[in-house]
Order: C-alpha cells, then sequence, then structure tokens
C-alpha cells in the first residue's frame, strides 16, 4: 500500500503550497479547490483508491486468517490429541479443549518409538549427510557455474535429469547396488554408508536442486572477486574455499536447512535401505506396529481407529518438534535464503 | 573481499610453482617435504621446458579445473544415478527373479509394460486418478499461491508471523507427518471445507454457493468450486515453496515500474496484470515443474505407493516398468508444457 502513501504525500504537498498561496485558507477548503480542477476520472480514481485501502485491509486479514487456520489447524489438532486421554476421541462433546489430560499418551508413544534412542541416530544421519552434501553440492554447482568445460552441456543435462527422476525409478538398482558394493564384495544395506556415501558425491537427497542452487548463486556473484583473487596468485580452488565460500555463508545455511528438513521428513530412501537403523520418519510410519507391540504386548489387540489417533498425532507431534523448533528460530535463513540464493535465472 | 591473509610470498611461490607444473602438462605432486617453494619453481621451471607451455593453454587449464570441481560428483553419478538409472529401465524388459546372492533377469521385451497397463487390477486407474489431480490441482497451486505471495508482499502488521506460517507446509508436507495428517482428517471427517462446517455447524460452502446461484451460476461451475473447496487443505499445505519462489520474484519488482504505473494512474488490477504478471512469469515455469515433481514425491501420491507395494513384493520388473511409465508420462507433460509457456514468457533482456 505503499503507492498510497505516496499519493497521499504528494496529495499534502499540493495541499501545503496551495495553502500558502491562498493565505491561510483551511486544508479542506485547499482540497475542495483541488478537487474542483480535477476531472471526473481523477476523482473517480482517487474515491476507488481510498475505498480499496479502507476495505481491503480487512479482506486480507479474513484471507489470511482463513487460510493460516487451515494450515495451523492440524498442528493445534496434534497438540491438542497429545495431552487428552483416548476416550475422549470417542466423547462427540469434545473438539479442542480435552476433557481428561494426561501425559500419558506422550510417554508411551516417546516409549514406543524409542524416541531418545531414534533423535539421536536421526540426528547423526541427518547433519553428518547435510554437511557432507552441503559441501559437495557447492563444489559441484561452482564447477559448473564459472568453468568451461567439454561436454558441460551433457552433464548439466544429467543435473536436471536428477531434478526430474523421482527416487522411486531408480531405487530399487540403487539397493543392488549397495547390496553388492564393489562387485560383491561389501554389502552396504543397513548401514549408514547408503547415506552418507550418495550425499559424499553430491548424489543425496534432492541434491540436484541443491546443485542448481548452488550454480545459480555462484553465477550471480561477480566474478571480478575471482578475477582479484587470481591476480593476487590464488589457484581455482583456493579461490573457491577463501573467495567465493565466505560470500556464499547466508546461502550454505539456507541450503543446508533445507537439506536435514529432507533428510528428515524422509522415510522412502530411508525404507529402501534400512531394515535395522531407526529414524524419526521410519519409527512413524511404523509406529501403528510398534504400538501394538511394545505397549499391549499383543499383535492382535483391538483398538478403534478413532481412539489409535490419540498416539498417532502425539508421534506425529514429537516428530516434528525438532525441526518445528529450529524453523522457529531460524525461520529468516528458511525465507530469506531462498530469495537471496536466486534460484532462478 | 580483502579476504587473503596469508602470507603473500611464500603462497604467491607455492602457487607459481603449481601453475608451472600444470603448464608443462605433469601431474602435480605435492610439494616434498622441506623442499622450499623457491626450489620448486627453479626446479620447475628448467629453460629446456619452455615451448611445452603451449600444450597446456589457460583455457583447457580452465576446463581441467572444472572437471576437477564436478569430478566427485561425476563419479557418484555414474555410481548412484545414472546406472541405477540405466538398470531400472533394463529391469523393466525383464522378468526379475530373486535368489539368494544374485538378481536373475530373463529378457521379455514390452511384457512387464503390457502386464501393468492391461492386467494390473489397480495401476491404470491410479495412474488416471493421479495425473488428473496433477492436472487441476498444479494451477489451483500456482494461482493461490501467486495470489498468497501478493498478499503478503504488502506492508501490514503481522506479516512477518502471516509469513513464518504459510512456509510451515514447507518443512512438514514432505514427509510422513504429512500422511498421517492427511489420512485423520479424512478419518475424522474434518478435511478441506467441512473443516470449517464442523467448526461453526453450517454448510459453509453449500450457502455461499446458494448465495452465488442468484447469479445464475451453472452446475458444472458449482461442483467445480465445491471440489475446490473441498480440497483447499491439499492446496494450501502443498504451496509452500511456491509462495517463496513467488515471494522473491515480487520483491525483484524494480521501483521504477512501480513509480512509472503509479504515474500512468494504474489501477490495482491494471497493475498486477501489466507488471506483476510479466516479472513473476519466468517464475511461473520453475514452479510448475517443481508442483508437478513434488507431486512425485507427496507421500499421498497412490501411483508411488503402488511401486513402492510392488516392490516390497520383490516384483523389480513390474515396479520398474510402472515407474518407467509414470515417469514418461509426467515428462512428456513437462516437456510440452515448457514449450507452450515458454512462449509466453516474459524475460527481462539484461
Amino acid at each position: 500500500m505503499s503507492d498510497n502513501q505516496l499519493a497521499v504525500a504528494a496529495g499534502d504537498a499540493v495541499v501545503k503550497t496551495e495553502a500558502e498561496i491562498g493565505n491561510g485558507m483551511s486544508k479542506k477548503e485547499a482540497k475542495k479547490i483541488r478537487m474542483q480542477s480535477m476531472s471526473k476520472a481523477e476523482i473517480s480514481y482517487l474515491r476507488r483508491k481510498a475505498v480499496a485501502e479502507k476495505v481491503w485491509p480487512f479482506f486480507r486479514f479474513v484471507i489470511l486468517f482463513g487460510l493460516g487456520f487451515v494450515i495451523l489447524y492440524p498442528l493445534i489438532y496434534m497438540i491438542s490429541c497429545t495431552f487428552r486421554e483416548r476416550s475422549d476421541m470417542s466423547d462427540p462433546t469434545v473438539m479442542w479443549i480435552p476433557r481428561n489430560y494426561t501425559l500419558n499418551v506422550l510417554k508411551e508413544t516417546i516409549q514406543a518409538m524409542d524416541f531418545w534412542n531414534t533423535l539421536r541416530t536421526t540426528l547423526i544421519l541427518n547433519i553428518g549427510c547435510s554437511l557432507v552434501q552441503v559441501v559437495s553440492c557447492a563444489i559441484t554447482g561452482y564447477g559448473f557455474a564459472r568453468f568451461k568445460f567439454k561436454g558441460k552441456g551433457l552433464l548439466f543435462g544429467i543435473v536436471i535429469m536428477m531434478i526430474l527422476v523421482p527416487t522411486q525409478v531408480i531405487a530399487l538398482p540403487l539397493y543392488t547396488q549397495f547390496r553388492y558394493f564393489l562387485f560383491g564384495k561389501l554389502n552396504l544395506i543397513d548401514t549408514m554408508w547408503t547415506m552418507y556415501l550418495p550425499a559424499l558425491t553430491a548424489n543425496g537427497i534432492r541434491s540436484g536442486l541443491m546443485i542448481l542452487i548452488f550454480r545459480q548463486f555462484f553465477k550471480g556473484l561477480p566474478r571480478e572477486l575471482e578475477d582479484a583473487a587470481y591476480i593476487d596468485g590464488c589457484g581455482p580452488f583456493k579461490t573457491f574455499v577463501r573467495v567465493m565460500v565466505p560470500n556464499a555463508a547466508s546461502s550454505f545455511l539456507t541450503v543446508f536447512l533445507f537439506s536435514v528438513v529432507w533428510y528428515w521428513n524422509d522415510y522412502y530412501v530411508s525404507t529402501t535401505f534400512f531394515t535395522d537403523t531407526k529414524t524419526v520418519a521410519l519409527m512413524l510410519t511404523n509406529l501403528d506396529n510398534e504400538l501394538k507391540i511394545r505397549l499391549f504386548n499383543d499383535a492382535t489387540v483391538q483398538i478403534s481407529p478413532r481412539e489409535q489417533i490419540v498416539w498417532k498425532e502425539a508421534g506425529c507431534l514429537i516428530s516434528i518438534a525438532p525441526i518445528l523448533i529450529l524453523y522457529v528460530f531460524l525461520q529468516k535463513y528458511f525465507t530469506e535464503g531462498i530469495e537471496r540464493s536466486g534460484l532462478v535465472a | 573481499m580483502a579476504r587473503k591473509k596469508v602470507d603473500p610470498d611464500i603462497e604467491a611461490a607455492k602457487k607459481k610453482a603449481a601453475e608451472r607444473k600444470a603448464e608443462i602438462g605433469t601431474e602435480l605432486p605435492p610439494l616434498k617435504a622441506g623442499e622450499t617453494p623457491a626450489e620448486a619453481v627453479s626446479s620447475a621451471s628448467v629453460p629446456e621446458k619452455e615451448p611445452k607451455h603451449h600444450k597446456m593453454p589457460y583455457e583447457k587449464r580452465k576446463a581441467m579445473y572444472g572437471y576437477g570441481f564436478i569430478a566427485l560428483w561425476m563419479v557418484g553419478t555414474l555410481i548412484f544415478f545414472l546406472i541405477p538409472l540405466i538398470k531400472s529401465l533394463y529391469y523393466s524388459f525383464n522378468e526379475v527373479t530373486v535368489n539368494p546372492g544374485s538378481l536373475d533377469t530373463t529378457w521379455v521385451g514390452f511384457e512387464k509394460y503390457s502386464y501393468v497397463l492391461n492386467t494390473d487390477p489397480n495401476y491404470t486407474d491410479y495412474l488416471t486418478d493421479t495425473l488428473l489431480e496433477t492436472l487441476w490441482k498444479t494451477p489451483l497451486v500456482l494461482i493461490f499461491s501467486l495470489f498468497i505471495a501478493v498478499i503478503l508482499n504488502q506492508k501490514f502488521k503481522g506479516r512477518a508471523l502471516s509469513r513464518a506460517i504459510f512456509f510451515l507446509p514447507v518443512i512438514i508436507a514432505t514427509g510422513p507427518v504429512y500422511k498421517i495428517i492427511n489420512g485423520d482428517m479424512d478419518s475424522t471427517g474434518n478435511a478441506g471445507a467441512a473443516q470449517f462446517s464442523t467448526m461453526f455447524s453450517t454448510d459453509m460452502v453449500g450457502s455461499l454457493l446458494e448465495f452465488l446461484g442468484i447469479y445464475g451460476l451453472s452446475d458444472n461451475m458449482g461442483t467445480m468450486i465445491s471440489t475446490v473447496a473441498d480440497n483447499i487443505f491439499g492446496i494450501v499445505w502443498s504451496s509452500g515453496i511456491q509462495i517463496l519462489l513467488f515471494l522473491a520474484a515480487l520483491q525483484n519488482i524494480p521501483p521504477s515500474a512501480k513509480e512509472a504505473a503509479q504515474m500512468e494512474g494504474a489501477t490495482a488490477w491494471e497493475y498486477f496484470w501489466k507488471i506483476t504478471f510479466p516479472y513473476v512469469s519466468p517464475f511461473i515455469l520453475a514452479n510448475l515443474i517443481f508442483t508437478v515433481i513434488d507431486s512425485f514425491t507427496s507421500p499421498t501420491n497412490s501411483v508411488m505407493n503402488r511401486i513402492i507395494d510392488m516392490k516390497n513384493q520383490w516384483a523389480f520388473g513390474e515396479a520398474s516398468a510402472m515407474a518407467w511409465i509414470y515417469f514418461l508420462i509426467v515428462l512428456a507433460a513437462i516437456g510440452l508444457i515448457t514449450a507452450i509457456v515458454n512462449k509466453f514468457i516474459y524475460y527481462e533482456v539484461d
């Protein structure tokens, strides 16, 4: 709405000068005179603008509030479910506020998911992979952004393919690839290597997108930076480490955060390669069975699906809590980083 | 950027030595312990080798460095992307049997494809459903996210908070949590418009449509609107990144364009179509592709879930064929859309 403010400001300026000319005319009179001098179209334009200015904020509020509610609804519901007893689920009078508060559901879910151990494994895996992948993708992206070499077009085409091809297409052969690694000498299934090796070579989860982001970002930096470094006698690798990386710090952080989130949310790749290793996302997808086995010591116990929601929602809550906290504190980097990195050019 | 606080003399000498060696075309041996940079320089720059400098011109050397930067990726891509990709294509033409210790394949040609398309009880249904859903959902997501981005780009109180809320799906919607949320919303009958209706115990969309019906909306239009309203949950939840990208585009609109529009007395509507839209149009394509790709990885994608099922039954051939059919259709669609959209995009000339 700054354009309106500008228009108003400009109007004020005119009023003032007219008031000076008219020797102490009141603002209202000056405005009247000014209105008379305007054409009909101008008046209607200003009037429409004034109305829009008054009405629009109200509509904006309604729209944002309504849609914001759609987004927040599941989260509120999660919190509400986590702290209620399961009997509340079948109580039609309970919508948001639980009748019986309890921490048992939360405790049971934490126990069923073996949450603290799972969390530790997940964090080691996620943060490690993300760090390694950000570095490898940045190096690759820089190579594509700044050097000319034969076959660059083709190779970059492969990067685009990496973005387009869904993981599901290559997951099967990838499994055999890891199962019989180094011509059948090694079985990497169920080891962290299945995550670390691709990350290390810029082929992890959504790495194509990350390479693209880094390429665009490095392309946007002025060439003079590197030329100066070259003249001062830095080789390309040192230039990259000493000059380009410090300049890309915020971009690195953004990509790192997104990478953590993507690894955190991934359960497809992890189900393919892990049978033993537990990550939070995996535990959450298996929560149904785990609950039956761990809590009730009986795989055949029947609990109505409606009542199971309590545990499921509690599982969701503790699964997203860590990244939610991360998001709350580092929100700036999530949102502004993408804008600055210039994903699209 | 003055970031080179290293002792310039030694660094320069080392550099020179390395460069000389590179020019000569030999592999770069690391400086031997005890060998000073100066010695390295003198040993490398022996007069007879002078002509060889031309064998490795600057351009070529830079190309070598380029390969150096992407070498790691090339190795990884070969092992973790290209080979699996080709293998998966190969599997789709084969009967794959899993034996302990090995995978045996027998060539069957297009049999798997015809099985998947003709015999498999669910696949074609899922495929048409998913494709149709992508077809109508993608434009909606784009329109919606552009709309929200325009709103979030205005100055008002609580903008930071609203942005934080609207970007929230970015961090949640790719994970299993979303699947459960989605499922629970459905099973408790609280998805989409019903959510509001249960809250306020009225059929809001219904009455709204009735209200609009005064102006003679056709039946088709009515069902369309209620479909959209019913799916508002899915649409809002899958447009996080898109809003982010559009917002970035909106912030790149030069102030001069805005001023010019003001001078000419453009209304908000005209401003949107004449200024905003052309500037964000390159992002529309990017967002389009992003939305389609996102639908691949969405935990609620039924085709993908079917493929996972097949894989879990060790039916590798069928699973690969399914994945390839889906992928090729979507790839063709993306190609077609890109070709069409590219004609209407306004690229600012630098």
